[in-house]
């Protein structure tokens, strides 16, 4: 980090060093090492650490927030459908003790008992990662849904967000750099446009393309059956196939919002005054280009960590759309079969994903912003 | 007649002629001839307005002499940032350079300079000084890393000695040189930053440097630092330094010439402690009346009566500063004084013309 206090003390000088033996004692001071700097470096790490534990502490009170608050919506819900399973086991013929521990081994969680010791018990479950079983597919853990659907979710998604990233942010910057010209207006415009059109209308509108009109794609399902699952051509052909239309309607719905946040942000950076002292320090134009562009980026940073949050919440239209199985198509499916289980595993899996990503997008700025690293602002 | 031009424009240079032999802070290398003089003939900048294209400046000529300290004050909006710009080529947009010429002795006509041929001469043989206040650098970005961004935009071999240039100029402003180039912008005081601007704008030996309000919003001690080192480093280096300031005091401490804007016009040029020891122009003179004084009555500071001009409050024709001069003659409402130039003074203003009856008309030459 510390390139320029060494430089000349290294022994392996370049050319051009001879010759300027006769200054040494001018210089001579600057080659001894800085003194506050090894100090700086630690009090930086220390800094960064603190920041860390409080982030920590602060994710998991909010953690806890949610938990207790979607188990306190689960409990008083009409309709609450352990008490329900409770009630129509004791309807079958089951005596309530029966019924009690048949709900109790299904739910994990005894459905009567005061509501205090039902969340002790739930909490309990959940440290242990246990968040009960699903109650439309009985003998399902919940977890194993939700990882089955996440790691449908996650490729798809993830692909579609960071094309979206790069293909927004490197057009946005030319939009923002040539927005008197005629192309800058038009990728503005194009922007604009795909922003403003609802993700499922831009779903229907890729499935007719290549679907029907130009039937190239398969229409829907994450993957065709005949295949082995495994590291084999034919079947990551096909999962590729599948993957296509989903990461395409993903990167196209998102796209837009890059474009514009990037071109403002170009806008804001270039008023700046560094900018105008680069040009008359006649800097060269990739250099400026650099300047600019690495600037501009940074608040887009904060909004693509926390996209990569959302994307534990799946992309709910399009994987319907798409036929999908992931964790969009997971989420919805649970709330029409009122499976409150999956339901608040689901939540509770996206809640963590967004603190977890807002952790990931502080950190993360405190590399890329040298002014929040030192926690200095000027 | 100083340094041959197809030389200077060349882009790549032998390793080490930028900065080879120089002496830690001091001079350039001893073949660097005599500072530039500037020529700023006839220039007319105009800005784009909802009314049309208004004039910032309106013909200026200005004659710098070699290696001199030239000032330029007015007060805000007379065009003397953008006179400072123009000598870059660097009007900002929705400004203009619509017509005249600067020539710069061993660059030629800036004005007609393009593309990299601008570019290498900004940086260069021009450099220039921006506002302390101003960021004026890379906030993600180390000094020393800019430094080098520097180096390789203007084809600069030998980046180790641009490096041990650079912390020996440093370290003559009385910089901690290596620690300096290892800070990031927010890390330093205005006071550094603005040494730190005036190391960039020098580093490649530019031997024209340009000042733009070098002091505002600096604390006197810093305000007196820089002025020392702007003094000492132009005498030292062979400079011609241009420095644009509103603030008299400043400009009677440093520069050895005096050029007062108005309305985008110089009204009054010559040395410096001619022009504020015995102000010619009526705008000068209440200029440095509306000065208070550390001895005497403060109230005997007398306000300019009236505003300033804006860009569309500005006459389009006859004296831009009739509307407030005490001075004013009928022949003022029709028809723009002239500068006329007497012995070191150069005066625009109908009122004064009988004092230049000798010397003849236009800048001197």
């Amino acid at each position: 980090m510390k390139l320029f206090a060494t430089r000349d003390a290294s022994p392996a000088g370049r050319g051009g060093r001879t010759g300027h033996t006769g200054s040494a004692d001018d210089v001579g001071t600057a080659d001894a090492p800085i003194a506050p700097d090894p100090a700086g470096r630690r009090a930086a790490g220390r800094a960064v650490r603190r920041r860390l534990a409080g982030h920590l502490v602060r994710g998991l009170a909010m953690i806890w927030v949610v938990t207790t608050i979607s188990f306190v919506i689960i409990r008083n819900i009409p309709g609450n459908p352990v008490l329900g399973q409770y009630e129509a086991l004791i309807e079958r013929g089951m005596s309530p003790d029966q019924a009690q521990r048949a709900t109790a081994a299904l739910y994990g969680f005894l459905p009567t008992g005061s509501l205090w010791q039902q969340y002790v018990d739930y909490l309990k479950a959940l440290l242990h990662l246990d968040l009960g079983q699903s109650l439309s597919t009985p003998g399902t853990e919940v977890t194993t849904l939700i990882a089955h659907a996440a790691s449908w979710t996650i490729l798809p998604v993830l692909g579609g967000t960071l094309l979206s990233f790069l293909l927004g942010v490197t057009l946005g910057v030319y939009a923002g750099i040539k927005r008197s010209g005629k192309l800058g207006d038009a990728l503005a415009i194009s922007g604009s446009l795909l922003h403003g059109v609802p993700q499922y209308v831009l779903g229907l509108l890729v499935l007719a393309i290549f679907t029907t009109l130009w039937p190239i794609l398969p229409a829907g399902g994450p993957v065709d059956v005949e295949f082995t699952p495994g590291l084999n051509g034919p079947y990551l052909a096909s999962l590729i196939q599948h993957a296509t239309l989903p990461v395409l309607t993903y990167a196209l719905a998102s796209y837009g919002g890059w474009v514009l946040a990037m071109k403002s942000s170009v806008a804001t950076v270039l008023g700046d005054d560094f900018i105008l002292a680069a040009e008359l320090r006649g800097l060269s134009r990739w250099v400026l280009f650099r300047y600019i562009a690495r600037n501009a980026i940074l608040p887009l940073f904060t909004i693509l960590a926390l996209s990569l949050g959302m994307l534990f919440g799946g992309a709910i239209f399009i994987e319907r759309i798409f036929n999908y199985p992931g964790l969009g198509l997971l989420l919805v499916n649970s709330i029409g079969a009122r499976d409150y289980a999956l339901m608040g595993g689901t939540f509770l899996v996206t809640t963590v994903a967004v603190i977890v990503a807002n952790i990931a997008a502080d950190l993360l700025y405190a590399v890329i912003d040298p002014r929040v690293r030192t926690g200095g602002a000027a | 007649m100083t340094m041959n031009a197809p030389r200077l424009l060349r882009r790549s240079r032998p390793a080490g002629t930028v900065s080879g032999g120089a002496v830690p802070g001091g001079a350039p290398r001893p073949d660097a001839g005599p500072p530039p003089g500037v020529r700023v003939r006839d220039l007319t900048v105009v800005y784009k307005t909802p009314l049309g294209e208004l004039p910032a400046l309106g013909g200026v000529s200005l004659t710098i002499d070699p290696g001199t300290i030239t000032g330029i004050v007015g007060e805000s909006g007379s065009g003397k940032s953008t006179l400072a710009l123009s000598l870059l080529n660097a009007v900002q947009p929705p400004g203009r350079i619509a017509g005249g010429s600067v020539e710069v002795d061993g660059l030629g006509d800036v004005l007609k300079l393009k593309g990299d041929e601008l570019r290498g001469a900004r940086g260069r043989h021009l450099g220039y000084v921006f506002q302390a206040a101003q960021n004026s650098l890379n906030p993600l970005k180390t000094v020393g890393k800019q430094l080098l961004d520097l180096g390789r935009s203007h084809g600069v071999d030998d980046l180790a000695a641009l490096v041990r240039d650079a912390r020996a100029l440093l370290e003559r402003m009385g910089l901690d040189g290596a620690r300096v180039l290892d800070s990031h912008q927010h890390e330093l005081s205005g006071g550094m930053r603005q040494r730190v601007g005036i190391m960039l704008a020098l580093v490649l030996n530019a031997r024209l440097a340009i000042l733009d309000e070098p002091t505002t919003a600096l604390d006197m001690i810093t305000q007196a630092t820089i002025l020392r080192i702007v003094r000492e480093v132009h005498k030292e280096r062979g400079l011609t330094t241009l420095m644009v300031t509103h603030d008299i005091g400043v400009a009677a401490e440093v520069t050895d010439r005096l050029a007062v804007m108005y309305g985008g016009r110089v009204v009054e040029h010559g040395p410096t402690m001619d022009v504020l020891g015995a102000p010619s122009h009526p705008y000068t003179q209440g200029l440095i009346r509306a000065i208070p004084r550390l001895s005497g009555d403060p109230a005997e500071a007398r306000a300019l009566p009236g505003r300033p001009p804006t860009l569309g409050t500005l006459p389009t024709q006859g004296c831009v500063f009739r509307e407030r001069c005490p001075l004013r003659m009928e022949v003022c409402e029709t028809s723009a004084p002239l500068p006329v130039r007497r012995e070191e003074r150069t005066v625009a203003c109908h009122a004064r013309e009988p004092y230049a009856s000798a010397a003849g008309r236009g800048e001197h030459a």
